[in-house]
This record gives C-alpha cells, sequence and structure tokens, in this order.
C-alpha cells in the first residue's frame, strides 16, 4: 500500500530530525548562550572594572592606540558600549609571534590605559562554536552546521505537516504522563515557538550562504573577494603607504561628522589604516545594536585631512537590505534587554524542542524493540548518544566555567586549555553511560550539570572579588544578574533530574489524573 | 507597556483557551460551554489578540515592534500552556490581572 502524504512526512520529520539532532542541540545551546557573549565575557573576566565610558573618549582611545602600537599598520578600536563596558582593540603587529601578526587589548573606558585580565575566550568561544564548532577547519564545520541547518529546516516544514492537531492542542500539556508529555513537550516548544524556529533556521542559513551558494556572487565579482567584501561587508579597501610621515587628523570631528550622518546614532568602531602616514585612512562603523539590519555603515575618512571619502551602506540596495535583515535578526544585537530576553526564551524552547525530539525517538524505539523482546544495538547507540549529547553539554559548560575561575591566571595558553576541559568533560560525558545505564546515567549527568552550574557562585566566592555580595552591593547588575542566572539554571537541572530519577511519582501522578473527571472525559472522546 | 505587551496576548490566548471544551473544564470544572459565550470567548479573544501587536509598535515602531511581537505571543503561550496543568485557576486569573496592571502601569 502507497503511504499516505502525512505518513511520508512523519518518516522524514522522524529521520531528518534524528539524523542531525545531536548538532542541532549542541548548535542551539550555545547558539542561545551566544545571545548574552558579551556578559559572559564581562563574567569571565572579573578583573575587569565596570566603568561608564567616558563622553569623549574616542580620542582619548586614538592616544591610547598610537602609544600602544606605534609602527603599526592597522588598528581597530571597537568602543565601549553598556553591555561590554570596555575598548575592544586590537592591531597588526609585524613583530608579533602568530600567524596573522595580531595582538589585542582591552582598554579603560574613561582613561585608555590598557586593562589587564586573565586570558580567555569567553562568550566569543561559544557565539564560535554555534557555527564552526572546534577542532577542525571552520569552512568544513560551516558545511556541516549548514547542512544540518537544512534538515532542521524540512524537520520544521514536515514537523508542521506531520502535527495534526496544532490548533486542537495548541495549549495542551500534559505533565506526568510518560511518553505523552515527552510529545506534549515537544509540540508546545515547536509550536508556539514557531515563528522563531523558523526565523532563526532560515536566517542561519542565509548568514552561511555566501559559503554554501557562492557562484552568484563568483560571477558578479569574477572572483574578486576584496571588492566583494568591500561591498557586502564594508570592509575599507587596504591601502599602501606612502612612505611619508604625516600627523593623523583629530577624531573628535569626524565622530561628530558621523553622529550628524547617523541621526544622532553612535559610532561602533574606529578602524585606522597605515596611521602616521600621508595616506592613512579613518573609517567609522556605526553601532551594530542600533538597527535591525546587519549591513554596516560607514564612513571613510583621509587619516591626515579629515576629509570624507565614501560612505557605505547608507543607500543599501534592496537584496542587500533584505540579508542585513535576516542577518540582523539572526543575530539579534538590535535587541534591547526585553527582546534579548524573549530570544533566549524562544532560544531555549527550541533546545527543548530538538532534546524532547531525540528522547522521544529513543522511547519509541524502545517500545518497538520491547514487542520484539530484544533491544538492538541501534536504540541503545540512539540512547546513549542521548545522554551525552543533551545532558552532557550542560556539563561541558559547566566545566568551562569552572575552568575559567580554577585554572592560573598567569598559565601559558590558558584560554585555549578552558576549551580542551570543555570537551575533555563532554568526552567524559560520553564514556559515562557505558558504565551507567538508563535513567542512571540520565540523573547523574543532570545532576552533575546542576551542582557545576549551582556550585558556581559560591566558587566565585572564593576565588574573585565579584562575588554576589559585592556585585549586588556595588550595583553591577552583569555580574549580579548572570550569577544569579546560573543559580537558576542548576536549579532547573536539578529539577530536571529530580523529575527523571523519580518515575514512581510520575506514575502516581498520571493515575490521580486518571481517576480526574478530565482524564476519563477524555478517554471517553 | 511592556507588561501590556504581555498582557494582550495572554488575555487573547486564554480567552481562546476557555472556548475550548478540555480547557473550559480544566479551569471552570464543566465541560460544557453555552453556545453565547463560546462565541463571546472566542471574539474577545481574536480582539484582543488583534490588538496585542500596538503596545509592542508603541514601545519599538514597525520594525522592532513586529519582532518584540512574535517573541510575545511566544512569551504568552508558553506562560498559559505551562502553567495550566499545574494551576489553572491561577492562570486564568492572570488573565485578568495582568492586562489590569499593565493598564494601571502604563496610564
Amino acid at each position: 500500500m502507497k503511504p499516505g502524504f502525512r505518513q511520508s512526512m512523519a518518516w522524514l520529520h522522524t529521520w531528518s530530525g534524528l539524523l542531525v539532532g545531536w548538532v542541532l542541540f549542541a548548535v542551539f545551546l550555545t547558539g542561545t548562550a551566544a545571545y548574552l557573549r558579551p556578559e559572559i565575557s564581562l563574567w569571565m573576566r572579573p578583573e575587569l572594572e565596570v566603568t561608564r565610558p567616558g563622553p569623549d573618549i574616542a580620542p582619548r582611545l586614538m592616544e591610547a592606540m598610537a602609544r600602544l602600537a606605534p609602527g603599526s599598520p592597522n588598528w581597530s578600536i571597537g568602543m565601549p558600549t553598556a553591555r561590554d563596558p570596555v575598548a575592544r582593540v586590537f592591531w597588526r603587529d609585524p613583530q608579533a609571534p602568530n600567524r596573522r601578526g595580531f595582538r589585542d587589548a582591552a582598554l579603560h573606558p574613561a582613561t585608555g590605559e590598557v586593562l589587564t585580565a586573565r586570558a580567555t575566550r569567553g562568550g566569543e568561544f561559544f557565539y564560535r562554536f554555534h557555527f564552526d564548532l572546534h577542532y577542525m577547519s571552520p569552512i568544513v564545520a560551516r558545511w556541516i552546521v549548514s547542512a544540518c541547518a537544512m534538515f532542521m529546516l524540512v524537520a520544521i516544514i514536515s514537523g508542521i505537516v506531520t502535527h495534526r492537531r496544532i490548533f486542537a492542542d495548541f495549549f495542551t500539556f500534559r505533565p506526568g504522563k510518560g511518553q505523552r508529555s515527552w510529545l506534549d513537550g515537544h509540540a508546545v516548544a515547536a509550536v508556539l515557538a514557531l515563528p522563531y524556529h523558523l526565523m532563526i533556521t532560515y536566517t542561519g542559513l542565509v548568514t552561511l550562504m555566501f559559503l554554501t551558494m557562492p557562484w552568484g556572487a563568483q560571477l558578479a565579482y569574477k572572483g574578486d573577494r576584496a571588492a566583494m567584501n568591500a561591498d557586502i561587508f564594508g570592509n575599507a579597501p587596504v591601502t599602501r603607504p606612502a612612505g611619508r610621515p604625516a600627523p593623523l587628523v583629530g577624531i573628535g570631528p569626524l565622530v561628530e561628522e558621523a553622529a550628524r550622518r547617523w541621526e544622532g546614532s553612535s559610532v561602533g568602531r574606529i578602524t585606522v589604516q597605515n596611521p602616521g602616514d600621508a595616506r592613512a585612512t579613518i573609517q567609522l562603523v556605526r553601532q551594530d545594536s542600533e538597527r535591525i539590519s546587519f549591513n554596516p555603515q560607514s564612513l571613510l575618512f583621509d587619516g591626515t585631512t579629515g576629509a570624507l571619502i565614501s560612505a557605505t551602506g547608507e543607500a543599501a540596495l534592496p537584496a542587500a537590505e533584505t540579508r542585513g535583515v535576516m542577518y540582523g535578526l539572526h543575530v539579534g544585537r538590535f535587541a534591547g534587554p526585553l527582546l534579548r530576553g524573549l530570544f533566549l526564551l524562544s532560544g531555549l524552547a527550541g533546545s527543548v524542542m530538538v532534546a524532547t525530539g531525540c528522547i522521544l525517538w529513543a522511547v519509541k524505539m524502545r517500545q518497538q524493540a520491547a514487542k520484539r523482546g530484544r533491544v538492538g544495538f541501534g536504540t541503545r547507540l540512539v540512547e546513549h548518544l542521548n545522554v551525552a549529547a543533551i545532558a552532557g553539554l550542560p556539563v561541558a559548560m559547566g566545566a568551562f566555567f569552572w575552568a575559567n575561575r580554577l585554572l592560573p591566571a598567569q598559565m601559558e595558553g590558558r584560554a585555549e586549555w578552558e576549551i580542551h576541559l570543555f570537551f575533555a568533560a563532554w568526552g567524559l560525558c560520553l564514556l559515562h553511560p557505558l558504565l551507567r545505564r538508563g535513567r542512571q546515567a540520565w540523573v547523574e549527568q543532570l545532576g552533575l550539570g546542576a551542582l557545576l552550574f549551582g556550585l558556581l557562585p559560591l566558587l566565585n566566592l572564593l576565588v574573585t572579588r565579584r562575588h554576589l555580595g559585592i556585585t549586588l552591593a556595588e550595583g553591577d547588575w552583569i555580574r549580579a544578574g548572570f550569577d544569579l542566572g546560573l543559580l537558576a539554571i542548576g536549579g532547573a537541572l536539578g529539577a530536571i533530574a529530580w523529575m527523571v530519577a523519580r518515575p514512581k511519582v510520575a506514575g502516581a501522578r498520571a493515575e490521580r489524573t486518571a481517576a480526574s473527571p478530565l482524564a476519563t472525559a477524555e478517554a471517553a472522546e | 507597556m511592556m507588561l501590556l505587551a504581555l498582557a494582550l496576548p495572554y488575555a487573547g490566548f486564554t480567552a481562546l483557551c476557555l472556548a475550548m471544551e478540555r480547557h473550559h473544564e480544566q479551569v471552570l470544572g464543566r465541560r460544557r460551554i453555552a453556545p453565547g459565550l463560546r462565541r463571546l470567548l472566542r471574539l474577545a479573544g481574536w480582539l484582543l489578540l488583534l490588538a496585542s501587536p500596538l503596545p509592542c509598535l508603541a514601545l519599538a515602531g514597525w520594525g522592532g515592534g513586529s519582532v518584540l511581537w512574535c517573541g510575545m505571543l511566544t512569551a504568552a503561550a508558553l506562560l498559559l500552556t505551562l502553567s495550566l496543568p499545574y494551576a489553572p485557576r491561577l492562570a486564568a486569573a492572570l488573565a485578568l490581572a495582568l492586562p489590569a496592571l499593565g493598564l494601571v502601569l502604563a496610564s
């Protein structure tokens, strides 16, 4: 018999979801964490003071760069913001040991002096990991993530078709009823945040489209990547130094000019090429938190006269603006605290959707196996990987934060070791279900995650001066909020562990509801 | 205004939810809904949902406001759906309390 449309879609949904579910869960959860990239970075550098940026900070920072990077052909200054209250600068140093010759530093937002903090990738790690993965070429990783996102889109659409009671079950969540609860949870997380899931998956594909579908751009630019990057990303064209020294023009009037052109908006980044040379240029890029579209608007000035050379991104073409809006929606940098909170909530719903989907698959396989009377290798493999991928990732993230607090500040390769420990913890979570079967493995890993997150504020009290007692009193809301958030995550993981550990309670509740009129009425349906 | 942005879709969803037999019984203990009441609940629900973008647009303009609205719909529906099985009466009462509080705070 030929299977119906819905059955085919159900098959597609199951398999497209399962094939990539584990990668998707990691991408979703770390991507959700990336909404808090500056906050995580600040929390992971407890040495940094939080000070309000001074009013005329740009000239200070330019002076600081002249002291810091004499003879450098290239500076870039990320201006301090309310969320990330230090200036993040990097510059090309011909003598630098690393391959691309870049050095970086954090500068005080009012005085411009160099701030020292422990070496860490901070929130940048989660952001990068969610499309570059790790321990592999970023190009390969982006292909993998793109393919997974494509499967995700297929799973979402086929899921909508498969779910025959979207409206009838719109508000339906029945906890404590075994498989039905998982299915309800999966549907609730999927349907109620559906606009977000569609948006984030589709726009995620768009962010990587120049990699996965390069042909149009290759044809239009005839392989000239520099010209393409200048047009699309607003990168200033590279100019060669003239070899004649000439002083840099004062930055103040340029910043004022930018504010005038951008309706009072602030400058997010200052890029200087060939400072001190007659062919110096200064590029000002608009703060990306002030509009949805992520088409960078920038102004390019002559570095010695201050004359405006060109303005990019002011009147973006429709296709470029479409891409800009999609990119902007994906990264959500325009979002204020309220909208960012909603993005976080929706991202978590997405993680729950993927996790419950993977778990449902294993539950169904287990039932079929029980009918056959034999549990096959495939079922055990899926169950095993589910534990490691879903419960193991929070453990790894917790280990990353613990490493940040416990590794010696002066350690060689410290930032990399934080990441190695993230993967080491995850690797152990992958081995752990070999020793402890089924529910036990879930409970232990979830419980460990709860302990790691829940105890972090306490560890803070022991090893840093930025613990809740001080941050709350000083009004350091970013760090205090982060600590409280860690406590909440610890509590949530603990609650899930507790619920998984006590199936008897869940069973009893199901019986109780079965005795209620509601359940009998449902049974009569 | 922020609270109102959440309260309007929450109240709208709750009205639509109460127009469904399963949830009507969950909250009020009766499965039967009088046809007039059902029509009234549906109408109120859709009107509230129709009005729900307004606070978002007032807060964040057309671009940001429409994104905010989608987020608020999700947050409101999640709040309602996840609290219904645990505290059905409280969930329904919130549909009256939230808009009232939102109006007070917004005025």
